[in-house]
């Protein structure tokens, strides 16, 4: 069983820059928005303090919020979602082995891009250290 | 005074039993309460628990909050606040690498000390020696 945290949050139509401004912030954080109905998270230390802060900011403007630690009943979905979750990394990883194909790689850019995904790799993919080897073995200097 | 928290501090509430202590209340005396517990002792003031003045407001973490309630102008302190932001809240913009290393330290420091009270006196000497570090920086 892999529990998961759930959010679900309305907020005033008006003004739309508190919508983006939460919008962004889940995406940041990795979450997946479920059938445009419920954000999904991995509950772990860290994804349980930013739902808690992020639940309390959006009471803060105006908005309400409720937020569950929850587990799947058929542990099949567990699967289905945690798929998900790869995938969203996944395809930013592909994206950055290819980028690292190419004789002139912008490796700082490269590296950011791959921190900001593997701060959401909450299922540790593959893709994930392979990219990550690759990256090392392309520093400069002598080995 | 007393300052009342939620059990198993981290990143955030470390730097702000450290800023307390340092900078707030020299006689400050913790409580470490049961997450989720409300409300908190009597003639406590509450810090880093959701709904209360000194918690996370407007994307910043409770340090922040503290440093600006308490109208505290220090620039290594406003440094020290953008990295507990960074570490401690969703930031779209990041300026301080040290961030990731300080959550994961304190969540570590935490893990290896036998209460909350070793936790926070442990805290404090790793907030001091960035304090020392930053001010040795700064010309």
């Amino acid at each position: 069983m892999t529990p998961w945290l759930l959010l679900h949050y309305k907020l005033p139509n008006k003004p739309s820059a508190l919508r983006v401004y939460t919008w962004r912030k889940l995406k940041r954080l990795g979450a997946i928005l479920l059938h445009e109905a419920i954000w999904v998270l991995p509950d772990q230390p860290r994804t349980a303090e930013q739902v808690q802060w992020l639940t309390a900011e959006i009471q803060e403007m105006g908005g309400e919020a409720y937020s569950w630690r929850a587990n799947t009943i058929l542990g099949q979905a567990d699967e289905s979602i945690t798929q998900q979750f790869n995938e969203q990394v996944d395809k930013v990883y592909s994206d950055l082995l290819k980028k690292l194909e190419k004789p002139k790689a912008d490796l700082q850019e490269i590296s950011a891009q791959y921190q900001q995904a593997a701060s959401q790799d909450f299922f540790h993919s593959k893709l994930g250290s392979l990219v990550r080897e690759k990256l090392t073995s392309k520093r400069g200097g002598k080995s | 005074m007393k300052w009342v928290t939620w059990k198993n501090i981290g990143v955030d509430r470390m730097a702000c039993a450290w800023l307390i202590r340092r900078w707030i209340d020299a006689e400050a005396e913790f409580f470490f309460i049961p997450m989720g517990e409300k409300p908190v002792p009597e003639n406590g003031a509450p810090f880093d628990i959701p709904g209360e003045r000194y918690s996370h407001h407007g994307g910043h973490c409770t340090f922040y909050v503290l440093l600006k309630e308490n109208k505290i102008n220090d620039p290594l302190l406003s440094r020290i606040a953008q990295m507990v932001d960074e570490a401690d809240e969703i930031q779209e913009v990041t300026v301080e690498p040290a961030a990731f290393g300080l959550d994961l330290i304190c969540r570590g420091l935490r893990r290896i000390s036998k209460d909350d009270f070793e936790a926070m006196e442990r805290g404090n000497l790793i907030y001091d020696a960035l304090y020392a570090e930053l001010s040795r920086n700064q010309v």
